[in-house]
């Protein structure tokens, strides 16, 4: 089943900064910063690679690192759905 | 936190994987803590200030900053040119008078531009000028 694309603005549209275990992050073109906690960052890092929906995210992520927890499509899909929200990414 | 006994499997595998925990689904993990007003600071430099706003037509500014009558005694005509943000925040702050305009003049004008109302233009420059930098 495919789902929604998601994309993120190029990483210089974005200034990172990690706050311990969160990361704040300004976005130029909204002008907001937005505090964002695990798993939702790590999902707009791997979105750095190139639009994909929940199913791509996984993979990215299970390439990178070890996952805990159930449920991990969905979960990155609430998470995508959060960061659209913000304006941090895009639905196709 | 470390992962012991993933280090050294597979070849080609990154030697140490970080942990990732999903988390529910219904925990949200994104919380915005500015708004948009962060862009707002960003470009008060640039914006300008028309004296008086185009909608006010072709009134002077008495020096109090309201706007009266062309010709009125001791009021002045409108400022040439739109005053920017950077000048008014120098006007406002030290009373600098923006190039090109004298003491009194200049002061009428900050005195047109402490008056500004929502809705009027120049009001978001002039709000943006107040905001905490």
């Amino acid at each position: 089943m495919a789902g929604r694309v998601y994309t993120a603005d190029p990483s210089q549209e974005r200034t990172a900064v990690p706050l311990e275990s969160l990361v704040a992050v300004y976005h130029a073109r909204s002008g907001m910063t937005h505090l964002l906690a695990p798993p939702a960052s790590e999902i707009l890092e791997a979105l750095g690679q190139g639009p994909g929906d929940a199913d791509a995210i996984l993979a990215r992520l299970e390439a990178q690192y070890e996952m805990t927890g159930s449920g991990f499509r969905e979960a990155i899909s609430a998470r995508l759905e959060e960061l659209e929200a913000s304006g941090l990414v895009q639905a196709k | 936190m470390s992962d012991e006994g993933l280090d050294g499997e597979g070849a080609g595998r990154a030697s140490r994987r970080t942990v990732l925990a999903m988390g529910a689904i219904a925990a949200s993990t994104v919380v915005t803590i500015r708004p948009a007003f962060a862009q707002a600071a960003g470009s008060v430099m640039n914006c300008q200030i028309p004296i008086p706003a185009p909608e006010a037509g072709a009134q002077n500014i008495a020096a109090d900053g309201s706007l009266v009558a062309p010709g009125t005694p001791g009021s002045f005509p409108p400022a040439p040119r739109p005053i920017t943000g950077e000048e008014a925040k120098a006007l406002l702050n030290s009373g600098m008078s923006p190039p090109g305009m004298d003491g009194q003049q200049a002061q009428a004008y900050a005195n047109y531009i402490r008056r500004l109302q929502a809705g009027t233009s120049g009001f978001t420059c002039y709000a943006s000028l107040q905001m905490p930098r």
